[in-house]
């Protein structure tokens, strides 16, 4: 350790305590990743302040001495987003992990970013309530990371992905000064503030405290399973489902392959091995529409091809096979310990039609590939697994994500639906930002942080920004 | 043994582990996480970090060993075997601490540890270790927390009462006539199996041997004694010492093999019975190997031999009583609802929910006394939702959980019990 990062360790340890810096060349080695293996930087030191003034501290800290730092929750995101490298410091926020409020008839909740999506979630039911945003990671990831990456979850499609659900936010920004965004109660005025943070990735700011809107358990919930002989009818499937004007709660798809790799897991679910895909519908609100809603979809999914349809007969099989979708990403490791997950989205009309470009450009290459994806929001994640020991393999991965996600921007998609930018995704921002987008959004982040120290060298790629002006030169 | 980091493989880094490691759970830093400690062993395996690295030795040896990791993980990581190798490599060159050294030479030896069990009884019959532990509170000092833990292997309670018809001042029953000698409605017994006695179970436990003995007797399993056993291995596999868990697993093939060729192998304690059943694995490369394996086959844990053979009913035990599963059957087993059928064919007793029943409770072995700060920062979740549940007695079947649970109520002035389940099935059917 050089003398300034000693230095810089005691200044932090003067503020949070000792206990909570890290800066022994080992244990930094476990903050060198997040879910996203693939990338690799170790931090200075890691800081875990344990409320929001320490936060503001550790950042005025820092932002004095010119230090950059990246936030950190609970370190799943896929898309390298939480990865500092040294001179920059990581400041871990899992510590702060408390449910400040739950105020049950406003429906809303105050946490701090520490606090575990499947821990709100739990705190929520106790009062007859619930935070719709369900990331598969949720047992794991935080409010704030949530928050950082816009999250969206299975039953984002109904209800909304994380920004529809966060009122307010108190954010310290790089120089350590405190400020509020958004409202807890009703539209705030003006631009909505929050919502622009929500997403930006840790760029912006740490996130101290977030208000959460919280919605009522829906009476009625059903969920029917539908198996497939081919990919291309359960895509199709899909878009009969939106397109009919049906609004189920979560519309899933999982490939033979995932499938298998599910149903050889601790989570198994009782997925049928032998289909190509399976469709997990599920349907919420009032009986009469939800049985209305469910019968139309079931009856679209046999139109389509599907072989047999099962529903869920008590909310413990219902959470089975809720368990079997949500963990199947940490089940890829059974069959290569090499993964790399793209997240792209597309038209919902298009899906039949990716999905079979997708297999013959994993065909072409010679790689597993792997779906098990949010079909009903079009948000794919094709899973390619690889050994990174095989350079050639390696190469070969490269070549197939860029065309992946050629096909989907060609259809009329996105490079990323709720995985964020990070570092992964940079190289293909130019598959759909200009020059011009790319300044606006470089303008906006130095607004929020003019000094450029919160988590650099993410989310726009290096030098493709032009410096931002009024209008773009002819 | 790199086999053993080879189970790491399919980590593919997912994290959803982190929410299920009690010890991440108390510090919430990466580093004392199952992923964390993943990456660690990874280091040492590819020689980034040496086996004395501070920090690398720090957060391995903070792993309970509780393996609920292994149970979460979507990709079937094998954790356990991994850890025990990472632990053998750091005590290689760093030994572990004197009290540990100690304690697993009495464990390596029966007659080491004869003197010991001897003293502590008689400690313990004195009642002054319960005593002075009673409301001492959980950061008393470390004497009285041993003192609490003795005082929690005592036999008889208030709301249990003294089952055990025993001969005063030893902890054995003669055991040459075990058996349901009691039971009301004992049958000729129609098969035998093996009793595995261990070390602390047989020193400090003698009463939960008896009730077991009488507990299968009851349901027409004869207990075989098997002399010259020796201790499972477990501490020692835990303690970085795979040589002497190795030699131990050796003499216990031939024992039982001498003694009880062929029979089934039960055992009451969680810690023993996952040791127990690795042997195959520990003895892979030994001339051993075939035996080990057999042998591993055989070993039931006294749950699963009552469950498989449908229970005789028990007389009422009207008693509120919560469950709490020991890592080393639920996790390392998956053993997970035997115990509970035992204690639901109970008439009058009633389950009441633990919430983290499936938590470790921070015993693991000698880490209450490695590592007593963290190991009490484990344990206090669970003494909140012992509380919370109201139940008169916590059922768990491991001498370290019942010592630990035992201790940290008794430090805490609660008046909850804590007892293995076959006891409390024992004392059913002595009703
Ligand atoms: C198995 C698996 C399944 C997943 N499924 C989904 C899914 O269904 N939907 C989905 O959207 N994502 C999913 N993800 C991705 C990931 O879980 C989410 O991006 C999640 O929101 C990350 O939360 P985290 O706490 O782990 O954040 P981290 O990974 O620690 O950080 C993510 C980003 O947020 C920033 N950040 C963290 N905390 C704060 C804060 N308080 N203030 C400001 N910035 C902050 C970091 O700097 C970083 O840029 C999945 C991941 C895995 C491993
Ligand atoms: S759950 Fe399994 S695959 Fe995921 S990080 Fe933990 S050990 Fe690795
Ligand atoms: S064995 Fe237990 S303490 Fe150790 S890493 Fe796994 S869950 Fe955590």
């Amino acid at each position: 350790m050089t003398h300034t990062s000693i230095a810089l360790a005691e200044e932090l340890a003067g503020i949070v305590g000792e206990r909570f810096v890290r800066t022994r060349p080992t244990e930094l080695l476990t903050f060198a990743a997040d879910g996203l293996p693939t990338h690799r930087a170790v931090p200075a030191c890691v800081v875990f302040p344990g409320s929001a003034s320490e936060v503001s501290a550790v950042l005025a800290r820092l932002h004095a001495r010119g230090t950059p730092f990246v936030a950190r929750g609970a370190g799943t995101g896929l898309s390298g987003g939480a990865l500092a490298e040294a001179p920059a410091v990581l400041v871990t926020l899992t510590r702060m992990g408390r449910i400040l409020a739950v105020d049950a008839p406003n429906r809303r909740a105050v946490v701090e970013p520490g606090v575990v999506n499947a821990t709100l979630a739990r705190e929520a039911a106790r009062v007859g309530l619930h935070y719709a945003p369900d990331p598969s990671s949720q047992s794991a990831c935080t409010i704030g990371g949530n928050v950082a990456e816009n999250a969206g979850g299975p039953h984002c499609l109904k209800y909304g992905v994380t920004t529809n659900h966060i009122l307010a936010l108190e954010v310290v920004r790089a120089d350590g000064e405190r400020v509020h965004l958004g409202s807890a109660s009703g539209e705030p005025w003006g631009p909505d503030l929050a919502g622009l943070f929500v997403g930006s990735e840790g760029t912006f700011g740490v996130a101290t405290a977030i208000t959460v809107r919280l919605v009522p358990v829906p009476p009625t919930v059903r969920t029917i399973l539908a198996d497939f002989t081919a990919l291309r009818a359960a895509g199709e499937a899909v878009s009969r489902i939106i397109a009919e004007g049906i609004v189920p709660a979560a519309l899933e798809m999982m490939d033979r392959s995932a499938i298998g790799i599910v149903e050889s897991s601790v989570y198994a679910a009782g997925y049928p091995t032998d289909a190509a895909a399976v469709l997990l519908v599920e349907c919420d609100g009032r009986e009469g529409a939800v049985a209305a809603d469910i019968a139309r979809a079931e009856a679209i999914c046999r139109e389509a091809g599907a072989g047999t349809v099962r529903a869920a007969r008590t909310a413990a099989e219902r959470e089975r096979l809720w368990q079997g979708r949500k963990k199947a990403f940490g089940a890829m490791g059974r069959i290569s310990a090499d993964l790399l997950v793209q997240d792209a989205t597309v038209p919902r009309s298009a899906l039949p039609d990716v999905l079979e470009r997708v297999a013959e450009i994993g065909r072409r290459h010679a790689l597993r590939v792997t779906n098990v994806f949010h079909a009903g929001d079009g948000n794919l994640h094709p899973n390619l697994s690889f050994d990174a020991a095989d350079p050639d393999e390696l190469a070969r991965v490269a070549v197939a994500s860029r065309e992946i996600m050629e096909v989907c921007v060609a259809a009329g998609g996105t490079i990323t639906g709720e995985h964020g930018v990070g570092v992964d995704k940079k190289k293909y921002m130019d598959l759909v930002f200009g020059p011009d987008d790319l300044a606006l959004m470089d303008a906006v982040r130095g607004a929020f942080d003019p000094s450029g120290l919160a988590n650099p060298g993410k989310v726009i790629p290096d030098g493709a920004a032009r410096p931002w002006g009024p209008w773009s030169p002819a | 043994m790199t086999a053993a980091f080879a189970g790491l493989d399919a980590c593919v880094h997912c994290g959803f582990c982190l929410p299920a490691c009690p010890t991440y759970e108390a510090t919430l830093d990466e580093s004392d996480s199952p992923r964390g400690r993943i990456v660690l062993m990874r280091a040492l395996e590819r020689g980034e970090a040496p086996a004395d690295d501070d920090a690398l030795s720090w957060h391995l040896d903070r792993c309970l060993g509780c393996r609920a990791c292994e149970s979460v993980c979507p990709s079937g990581v094998s954790y356990g075997p991994a850890i025990e190798e990472a632990r053998a490599r750091i005590v290689a060159v760093r030994p572990n601490p004197p009290a540990v050294t100690a304690g697993l030479w009495v464990l390596a030896r029966p007659a080491r540890q004869r003197l010991a069990w001897w003293a502590s009884r008689l400690a313990r019959a004195t009642g002054i270790p319960a005593a002075l532990a009673r409301g001492a509170g959980d950061k008393a000092p470390l004497l009285l927390q041993m003192f609490a833990m003795l005082a929690a292997t005592t036999p008889s309670r208030r709301r249990t009462g003294t089952p055990t018809h025993r001969s005063r001042g030893r902890e054995r029953p003669d055991r040459h006539a075990p058996g349901g000698t009691e039971a009301t409605a004992a049958p000729a017994p129609d098969t035998t199996a093996a009793l595995f006695r261990g070390c602390v179970m047989d020193g400090l436990f003698g009463h939960v041997h008896d009730a077991t003995i009488r507990a299968l007797g009851v349901n027409g399993v004869r207990a075989v004694e098997v002399r010259r056993q020796v201790c499972c291995g477990a501490l020692a596999a835990h303690g970085g010492r795979p040589d002497l868990a190795r030699t131990l697993a050796r003499e216990n093939v031939l024992a039982f093999d001498a003694a009880a060729p062929g029979v089934p192998i039960v055992t009451n304690s969680a810690g023993c019975g996952a040791a127990l059943k690795a042997y195959g694995e520990w003895l892979a490369d030994d001339p051993l190997a075939e035996r080990a394996h057999a042998f591993a086959a055989r070993v039931r844990d006294v749950s699963e031999v009552l469950v498989e053979r449908g229970l005789v009913r028990p007389g009422r035990l009207p008693l509120r009583v919560a469950y709490d599963a020991p890592c080393h059957l639920h996790h390392a087993q998956r053993v997970t609802t035997q115990p509970l059928d035992i204690l639901a064919a109970i008439p009058g007793l009633e389950l009441v929910p633990l919430e983290g029943a499936d938590r470790c409770c921070g015993s693991a072995g000698l880490y209450s006394l490695v590592e007593p700060e963290l190991s009490r920062d484990v344990l206090a979740p669970k003494l909140r939702a012992i509380a919370v549940s109201g139940a008169d007695v916590v059922a768990t079947g491991n001498p370290g959980c019942l010592m630990q649970i035992g201790a940290g109520a008794l430090l805490a002035g609660m008046e909850v019990e804590v007892r293995h389940p076959v006891e409390l099935l024992d004392l059913a059917y002595r009703q």
